[in-house]
């Protein structure tokens, strides 16, 4: 039988050692981006840095952990919208009451 | 006519191709961003207000104990999808290895998070009706440990069931894969808690 057009291979264990490796390094680094804030000020750097990283790590969990690059477009849909809503909803609260601002 | 009519019935009520079970289990997970969403963002309104009792939350933060505990979290993403995959390879002893280790790394993360809460109160002197940001705070963490807890009888049932029948059935392993998600989805919402709780935390302006 014809593989699926979609199928695609999950990682293999080898895969998900150096995942856990890059997940650990990207760990480190937002670490040590708090302390060296702490020690002098970035001036406000640090907070989109250690955001980006986040992302970064949440989305490698995502995709190669639960597989969710290799699944149904379906699920993507499902997932991404829920996760972008709530993004929607509570940064529009955030800024309602002045916790983030847009602009300087 | 009335086979287009049909055909357009039909469509309309064609299968997914996706599990009904792991379908349910992506949407729960989906619909979990507005739960814990809200409580990121009831702590985020109240950590920068002046004129609570202090401490604030970010005043006593142990950053290199909670770091540790984090890295445990991280790693038992690795170790649960070790399972899944030892699982495919009808690797039944690796299996339970694998759950038998994601338990116990969430079981550090959960110990850590008793330590850290026996500390913050009995020696940061902040309870949990000290103010509404350290209310805020041991809702949303509290609630995320709950979580972690959850995850963890789970993968011991998961366990048990396997050294009780001796491998896990094709059935049991959906049943993996769920759980699977399931973890994996508490460790991606301590990723943004650790940042946006932890690393980027705020005080009043004259705080800390």
């Amino acid at each position: 039988m014809a593989a699926h057009p979609g199928e695609h291979h999950h990682p293999t264990p080898l895969q998900y050692v150096k995942i856990a490796i890059l997940l650990a390094v990207l760990t480190i680094i937002e670490v040590a981006l708090f302390y060296v804030n702490e020690a002098a000020d970035m001036g406000g750097w640090d907070a989109p840095l250690l955001v980006i990283l986040a992302l970064i790590k949440f989305v490698i969990v995502v995709g190669w952990y639960m597989h969710l690059r290799f699944e149904s477009s379906t699920l993507s849909k499902f997932f991404t919208a829920g996760f972008i809503l709530a993004m929607i909803l509570y940064a529009v609260v955030l800024l309602t009451f002045g916790v983030i601002a847009l602009g300087s | 006519m009335e086979a287009a009519a049909a055909m357009d019935h039909h469509d309309q009520h064609e299968s997914t191709g996706i599990d009904h079970r792991k379908l349910g289990m992506w949407v729960f997970l989906s619909s979990e961003f507005l739960f814990f969403g809200a409580l990121i963002t009831n702590y985020l309104l109240y950590q920068g207000q002046p004129g609570f009792a202090r401490p604030y939350p970010a005043e006593i933060y142990d950053i290199p104990f909670t770091s540790f505990s984090s890295f445990a979290l991280l790693m038992s993403s690795l170790t649960m999808v070790l399972a899944h995959n030892a699982l495919a390879r009808h690797d039944q002893h690796a299996t339970r290895t694998w759950l038998l280790a994601t338990a116990m790394l969430g079981s550090v993360f959960l110990g850590g998070q008793v330590f850290e809460f026996t500390e913050f109160i009995t020696v940061g002197a902040m309870k949990l009706t000290t103010n509404p940001a350290a209310s805020a705070f041991y809702m949303l963490t509290g609630f995320h440990g709950f979580h972690v807890l959850l995850g963890v009888l789970m993968l011991l049932t998961l366990y048990g069931i396997s050294r009780r029948q001796g491998e896990l059935s094709e059935a049991s392993g959906l049943n993996l894969e769920l759980v699977g998600l399931y973890w994996h989805f508490v460790d991606i919402i301590w990723i943004v808690i650790f940042t946006v709780v932890y690393l980027l935390a705020g005080t009043p302006a004259g705080v800390g």
